[in-house]
């Protein structure tokens, strides 16, 4: 059996995957890719390349909640979908003052959230 | 020639809170209504398969193996019975399977029954357990809820085709209209525009929950049940159900990513295009047939969205035709006649088996009076499951 919690990481990222036989960028991880129909294997990563999803990017739109779900001990949280300059789109949260400006150039970073039982999880913030 | 298979018998019971009762019960309870509405209890016995829409009864009550326990409450051993789970979408994906049960040759009275009993953990809970259907690393684990995505869907809508937050409660005032006539409702009470959007205490009345999206853009959370009998019109067992059949004309389902970041645009909604293609095709008609139409409104938006890739208005301008009061009943097009999932409420199970139910009630000429669609001859249901990647569009027929 393989413990995956070996190879634990120090600072969290979240990754991006290219499909190293056609060039086809994913986020999240497929298992099969559209571009050339390779099989990605989520143990060996062979003919697969990780890569860090984070930097700048454009927002695409936003939200602000007010009625967040179980173990989220906060008035409101706002939220984002974004578009990375290599074309790859991603969904977060979004800390900034005041409302955000659809369009608007943003910092894509990744932070450990633990509001919900479990272990820690990997959140895209963008401000 | 493809199979006839029609409705002749159909249960509902009030949504609303029904968290005293257990689920099995309160899904019993439609499939009971169901079979009086059909000739009477003693038809169950007739019943080849037994299919039951649920999406969450682990969660929610810590219950399993649902078709079963209700095959037990029913008395109806040994009958085969499978759950069907298809998030918000179950209800109609029970319906579309019955359907290929009965068109494969190898049953011809089929029970379809749904419900969904959420109100036992808190809306805190709910919510969060509704988000489950999500992808877990890319959407639930950011937090992100239904509201959330519906939020992020409405501003972008605003932002591209005008539409305002007075829009989406015109279309609140109009779902209420209809609930508040329905028996079966969550909410019977019919809201005003002042109270919601034009009046000064408005903002209080109707407050945010993910900005653009107030309030009264967003259905109630609801427990509750619905069932259909199915039949092949052209089998002996036919003749056993007294009432003229509801022909399904047409029963098709689509499915997009699973990721709503990942679509080309996030505003279009391919898997609702789609399964309204499919199902217009089998049906040999198309939008300006259908009478009326119970379009899934777990969010107002997605009533105008859904509207729009249905082929009733064009991109970008079904806040217009709700204006021009395209979708009251007397209207154009009217939609979500029963209230819709805004009014009536949202058992997530439940929801495609009811709006099937009421449309059998329009097309039986059943409904109560001041919602009654005028001789309407097609009707059409959209179950929206997931955040628009899995839905079933039917369309039935009064021949
Ligand atoms: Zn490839």
């Amino acid at each position: 059996m393989i413990d995956f919690s070996v190879y634990g990481e120090q600072t969290p990222h979240i990754s991006g995957y290219k499909c190293l036989k056609c060039g086809t960028i994913f986020y999240p991880a497929p298992m099969v890719c559209k571009g050339c129909d390779a099989h990605r294997d989520p143990v060996t990563g062979k003919h697969w390349e990780q890569f860090d999803l984070e930097g700048p990017c454009k927002l695409l739109t936003w939200t602000r909640v007010w009625n967040l779900p179980e173990g989220f001990n906060r008035k409101f949280l706002m939220f984002g979908m974004v578009e990375f300059p290599n074309g790859l789109r991603a969904s977060g949260r979004i800390e900034c003052v005041g409302d955000p400006v659809i369009g608007a150039t943003m910092e894509a970073s990744v932070i450990e959230a633990d509001e919900r039982p479990g272990a820690p999880v990997k959140v895209f913030q963008f401000s | 020639m493809s199979a006839r298979i029609g409705i002749v018998g159909i249960g509902h019971c009030r949504f609303g809170n029904s968290s005293e009762y257990d689920l099995v019960d309160v899904i019993a309870y439609s499939a009971n209504d169901a079979f009086r509405d059909a000739g009477g209890l003693h038809l169950r016995k007739e019943v080849d398969q037994v299919l039951v829409g649920n999406m969450a009864a682990g969660m929610f009550n810590h219950q399993t193996s649902v078709a079963s326990a209700l095959i037990s409450r029913m008395d109806m051993e040994p009958c085969p019975a499978e759950l069907v789970e298809n998030g918000p979408a179950s209800g109609a994906s029970a319906i579309r399977l019955g359907y290929m049960a009965i068109a494969s040759g190898m049953a011809d009275v089929v029970l379809v029954a749904a419900g969904e009993v959420m109100r036992v953990v808190s809306g805190w809970e709910a919510t969060n357990i509704v988000a489950t259907m999500a992808h877990t690393e890319a959407e639930y684990n950011m937090g992100l809820t239904l509201p959330g995505f519906a939020g992020m869907f409405t501003r972008l809508y605003m932002e591209k085709y005008g539409m305002t937050e007075r829009d989406l409660a015109l279309v609140a005032v109009k779902d209420h209209d209809n609930g508040a006539k329905n028996i079966y409702s969550h909410v019977q009470l019919p809201v005003t525009i002042e109270a919601i959007a034009d009046g000064e205490n408005a903002n209080v009345v109707n407050n945010y929950v993910a900005e653009p999206l107030r309030m009264y853009s967003t259905c109630p959370i609801s427990d509750g049940s619905a069932a259909v009998i199915l039949v092949n019109m052209d089998s002996p067992k036919a003749k056993l159900f007294p009432k003229k059949p509801i022909r399904i004309a047409g029963i098709a389902s689509a499915t997009d990513t699973h990721c709503v970041h990942n679509r080309k645009d996030p505003l279009v909604l391919d898997a609702v295009r789609i399964s309204a293609e499919k199902a217009y095709k089998m049906a040999g008609v198309g939008p300006k047939d259908i009478s009326l139409a119970e379009l899934h409104d777990a969010f107002v938006i997605f009533e105008l969205l859904n509207s729009e890739e249905v082929g009733f208005f064009e991109r970008g301008k079904s806040f217009l035709g709700v204006r021009n009061r395209e979708t009251e009943i007397g209207g154009r097009i009217p939609i979500n006649t029963s209230g819709g999932l805004k009014a009536k409420g949202h058992p997530v199970g439940a929801t495609g088996v009811s709006q099937v139910v009421e449309l059998v009630r329009q097309l039986r000429g059943e409904a109560e009076e001041g919602r009654q669609v005028k001789d309407p001859k097609y009707g059409m249901a959209v179950n929206f499951g997931g955040f628009g990647n899995n839905v079933v569009t039917t369309i039935l027929a009064k021949d």
